[in-house]
């Protein structure tokens, strides 16, 4: 078997699911984040261990460089993913802006309760 | 009906050189109280607003205008206000007219009142292109609500207890002024305007630069459109 991007692919997804792994394991990346990613190497996995696999859908695609159906594949799934990305920090940031109110708000109360007990 | 429980809502971010005057201004009025909203201000604010005595609600970082009018409008509905309104810590909002601002509300005529450069011939004096913008979004709000309002962008405005609570629940973070116009219409709220004469600003530097202009204009543009395809409350 020749050095090839196949080869290089697979490298890569066994290092991408160990570092996946490593991560959550050292709780800095959170379960539900790390199943996307997770998928990803395995799909990445199956797709480059095989030639089989991406010149069949290369082939349905018509696409002339069977390799370039993993290109294919690794962009549109960042392209989601950093959507989805977008989406959660959407999410969180109202959800700071929505503490960082209620912290103010609860401040002004204490300090008037305080202000009540010294007289 | 019984004396509303008014409460003036003054954001303010970085304005120790103009807050202390606006809130001076503001205690001729009797029958109000007074909430300076700190929005994570880096100067004296604070202490400037503390020593006058008045309410100061101070946020742990700035959040931007929409963040801090908000966290106002929570404070109003908390404490049971029936009207709310919101005066620019920058000393453009004329305390004057405060009282043509509410009679509206409590002749329930409208919602929410806004004080209006272009209502009336006034003096206020405004560059070419942010009066093309003012013109810009005031047909955008008609051809999205219907509704005629000269002076989209005036930040001096008041609310009854209905809109309070609205608020306190949906308000853009930031440019909220022309996006609330559309959520409001949706909401079935009705809006009428005042003409009132705005001052130039006493301290401190104003948000929009030149440069924010473009930007501030396809950004609220885009926020309108998606406004006027949702039901007006947030996700």
């Amino acid at each position: 078997m020749t050095f090839n991007v196949y080869i290089i692919a697979i490298i890569f997804s066994i290092i991408f699911l160990v570092a996946i792994i490593e991560l959550v394991r050292k709780n800095k990346l959170l379960e539900k984040y790390s199943l996307l990613w997770i998928l990803f190497g395995v799909v990445l996995l199956i797709l480059s261990s095989t030639p089989l696999f991406i010149e069949k859908i290369a082939s349905v695609l018509d696409i002339k460089y069977a390799p370039s159906v993993l290109f294919l594949f690794g962009m549109v799934y960042l392209i989601i993913y950093n959507l989805h990305i977008t989406t959660v920090f959407s999410k969180q940031s109202q959800k700071i802006t929505r503490l960082n109110q209620e912290i103010a708000l609860l401040k002004e109360k204490v300090e008037k309760m305080e202000a009540n007990k010294e007289h | 009906m019984d004396k509303p429980k008014i409460l003036v809502i003054i954001p303010a971010y970085n304005e120790e050189k103009s807050i202390h005057t606006v809130i001076r201004k503001l205690k001729l009025h009797s029958d109000i109280d007074i909430l300076v909203v700190d929005d994570g201000s880096v100067d004296m604010t604070f202490k400037k607003a503390a020593l006058e005595g008045v309410k100061v609600v101070r946020l742990p970082f700035n959040l931007g205008i929409g963040g801090a009018m908000q966290t106002g409008y929570m404070y109003a509905r908390d404490n049971g206000y029936d009207i709310a309104i919101q005066v620019d810590a920058d000393g453009q909002h004329d305390p004057v007219y405060l009282n043509e601002l509410i009679k509206p509300l409590t002749e329930k005529k409208c919602d929410m009142v806004i004080g209006s450069r272009y209502v009336a011939q006034t003096a206020y004096k405004s560059p070419i292109s942010r009066r093309a913008g003012m013109i810009f979004f005031s047909w955008l709000v008609h051809l999205l609500t219907g509704n005629t309002i000269k002076d989209t962008t005036s930040g001096f405005r008041a609310v009854n207890r209905g809109i309070i609570e609205y608020f306190a629940e949906n308000y853009p973070t930031d440019y909220p002024e022309v996006d609330v116009l559309v959520r409001l219409h949706k909401k079935s709220f009705k809006m009428c305007e005042i003409p009132v004469e705005m001052k130039e600003r006493q301290g401190g530097k104003s948000s929009i630069t030149p440069l924010k202009s473009l930007y501030y204009m396809i950004k609220v543009s885009l926020a309108l459109f998606i406004n006027s395809l949702r039901s007006g409350d947030m996700v």
